[in-house]
């Protein structure tokens, strides 16, 4: 399966388990995020270690997981790659997601 | 089509699973220029928004329909055309301005559409768009340390 969920304390933690996050797969992982978010997932980290790659798709499936949790719990990101990072800063969404160096990272809130 | 001593071109149909093997495809041509590793996973990037989006909207996401990638190479320069034969981009998205900057504390500035030119505006030396005998044809070229 390309995403696999696990808890860890109060956060549930979503891996990412494809290189690609990109078009073909960002409508399916936005439904799998909006699913645990809609079944009382509130604290949400997303493991990105595993991906190599990411279009503005799927940067638009992490936006939108990131809208439906404003205000009412958290989204965060770990484990980013150098292609994904560079994404991020050149479209300024950096500017709206906790960016984490790990998952251990993220849950402790580092 | 660029006009290139070196030429390749490729065909994939009109899904956006096919969209890696291009990708793959141009990456291993840039394996042969002097573009960095940065470089490369940008050009790979700007590849992937255009022929998304020749699939998405030129094509509806309507599989069956060819998008042709044609890859030039240079001593200087490297240039990708990607062509399809649906609907054309209008001129005022082509011409669009830079996106509202991102607010955190504003939601309605977080939107992902439409970023996607501008990341290749910004990442690319030199866009056009023309069209031709109902050939639509995003051309986008990088220049090479040589």
């Amino acid at each position: 399966m390309a995403f696999e969920t696990r808890e860890e304390g109060v956060f549930t933690v979503v891996l990412v388990d494809e290189s690609r996050l990109d078009a073909s797969i960002a409508e399916s992982f936005k439904v799998f995020l909006f699913d645990q978010i809609d079944s009382g997932k509130e604290k949400i980290v997303v493991d990105l270690s595993q991906v190599r790659f990411m279009d503005s798709s799927g940067l638009g499936s992490l936006v939108a997981g990131l809208k439906k949790t404003a205000g009412s719990g958290l989204f965060a990101l770990a484990s980013a790659q150098p292609a994904v990072k560079d994404l991020f800063d050149l479209t300024s969404m950096d500017k709206l997601f906790s960016l984490h160096d790990s998952v251990a990272d993220a849950v402790q809130g580092d | 089509m660029p006009d290139s001593n070196q030429l390749l071109r490729l065909q994939i149909d009109s899904q956006l699973s096919n969209t890696t093997l291009v990708a793959m495809a141009v990456r291993g041509v840039c394996a042969m220029t002097t573009l960095s590793p940065v470089e490369i996973n940008r050009l790979e990037l700007c590849l992937v928004e255009i022929v998304n989006n020749a699939i998405e909207h030129a094509y509806g996401n309507e599989a069956g329909h060819p998008v042709e990638i044609c890859v030039g190479l240079e001593k200087t320069s490297m240039s990708i055309s990607v062509s399809d034969w649906g609907t054309s981009i209008p001129s005022d998205v082509i011409d669009s301005q830079e996106p509202e900057e991102i607010n955190p504390d504003h939601p309605e500035t977080w939107l992902c559409s439409g970023r996607g030119l501008h990341i290749v505006n910004k990442l690319m030396d030199d866009v056009s768009y023309e069209t031709e005998e109902g050939k639509n044809s995003f051309i986008m070229s990088k220049a090479l340390r040589h």
